[in-house]
């Protein structure tokens, strides 16, 4: 068992969940991504990914910019200021996790 | 493995996905190629152009390099924005070439003084002109290679390496090495856009309405 259990707690379970995890992850390194890259990229079908952005839309850490372009509809991905921060916590977190644990 | 690191692959992943259709090549490769063209028309002619070169093709080809972008590339994988940070490391790469530009001036402007130390410099890089520029090309294509994770930059630097060095001992005038040099990079991004075309065919259908469900 970690040292300090309570760390746990403090994990993410929104972002822990691993295919929101990538999700996470693949908009953290770039600025923006459009739903098309984003399902090439993780290779995921549009109904799979579609219900864990819309999970990351509502908890406010995922924008999503819906347009049209040449009249085909277009939707843009990006992490918000506080999707970004909740990803950077859940990385500490989680590293904090890791090394309470007993070697 | 640690998080950085993993970040870090991610991130070059997204990127090399973005550039494994060839078309990068094709222009780099269009570049050089036509460097070659102006040194070779500037001997045949005695009409100085090849200097134009380095300043117009960036100019008309960078619009029509991301209308081409947006044709082929965007409708097949999507579109993806880098942000700042990588942004940030080509302008690093580009000031440090800028300067290191600006050494070498320098160090020809010295060169070409009369002292007994100049001369013998002057000598030691026309001597060994095709070497260093070898060696620069391959050095600079390294660090391209390097900040975008495409691998197969630094075997361009390797062929511009070998082949330079080789025309240290060849005597062939320099622009038939980039004439080669600018084919080989063009042959290899037109492959690249063929299996990157037959690899992500046009969505069709449901497909292509597939951020519908969003």
């Amino acid at each position: 068992m970690p040292k300090n259990p309570s760390n746990l707690k403090n994990i993410d379970r929104l972002i822990h969940e691993p295919t929101r995890l990538m999700i996470m992850t693949q908009l953290y390194v770039v600025e923006s991504a459009d739903f098309l890259f984003l399902q090439h990229q993780l290779q995921m079908t549009s109904g799979n990914l579609s219900s864990h952005l819309s999970k990351l839309e509502e908890a406010g850490y995922v924008e999503i910019v819906k347009e049209f372009i040449e009249r085909k509809p277009h939707t843009t991905l990006k992490l918000t200021k506080k999707g970004r921060k909740a990803f950077r916590e859940y990385q500490q977190n989680l590293k904090q996790v890791f090394s309470d644990l007993p070697k | 493995m640690s998080k950085k690191t993993s970040l870090r692959e991610v991130e070059k992943r997204t990127y090399m996905s973005y550039h494994q259709d060839g078309l990068l090549d094709i222009f780099v490769g269009a570049y050089v190629l036509l460097f070659g063209l102006g040194i070779l028309f500037t001997a045949v002619t005695d009409f100085s152009m090849w200097f134009v070169i380095p300043g117009i093709f960036p100019a008309i080809m960078v619009p029509i390099w991301v209308s081409v972008k947006k044709r082929i590339t965007m409708p097949r994988i999507g579109y993806v924005e880098f942000g700042s940070r990588g942004a940030n490391k080509l302008m690093a790469i580009f000031i440090g070439l800028m300067v290191a530009g600006l050494g070498v001036f320098m160090v020809f402007t010295f060169a070409s003084r009369s002292q007994a130390w100049a001369l013998t410099l002057r000598n030691l890089i026309i001597s060994n002109g095709m070497i260093i520029i070898g060696i620069g090309a391959a050095a600079i294509s390294s660090l391209f290679a390097y900040t975008m994770g495409l691998k197969r930059l630094y075997v361009y630097g390797l062929l511009t390496l070998a082949l330079f060095f080789a025309g240290h001992f060849i005597t062939i005038p320099l622009e038939y090495f980039l004439l080669t040099i600018g084919l080989v990079i063009i042959i290899n991004g037109f492959v690249l856009l063929m299996r990157f075309i037959r690899k992500y065919p046009l969505p069709q259908g449901d497909e292509a309405n597939a951020e519908k469900s969003l």
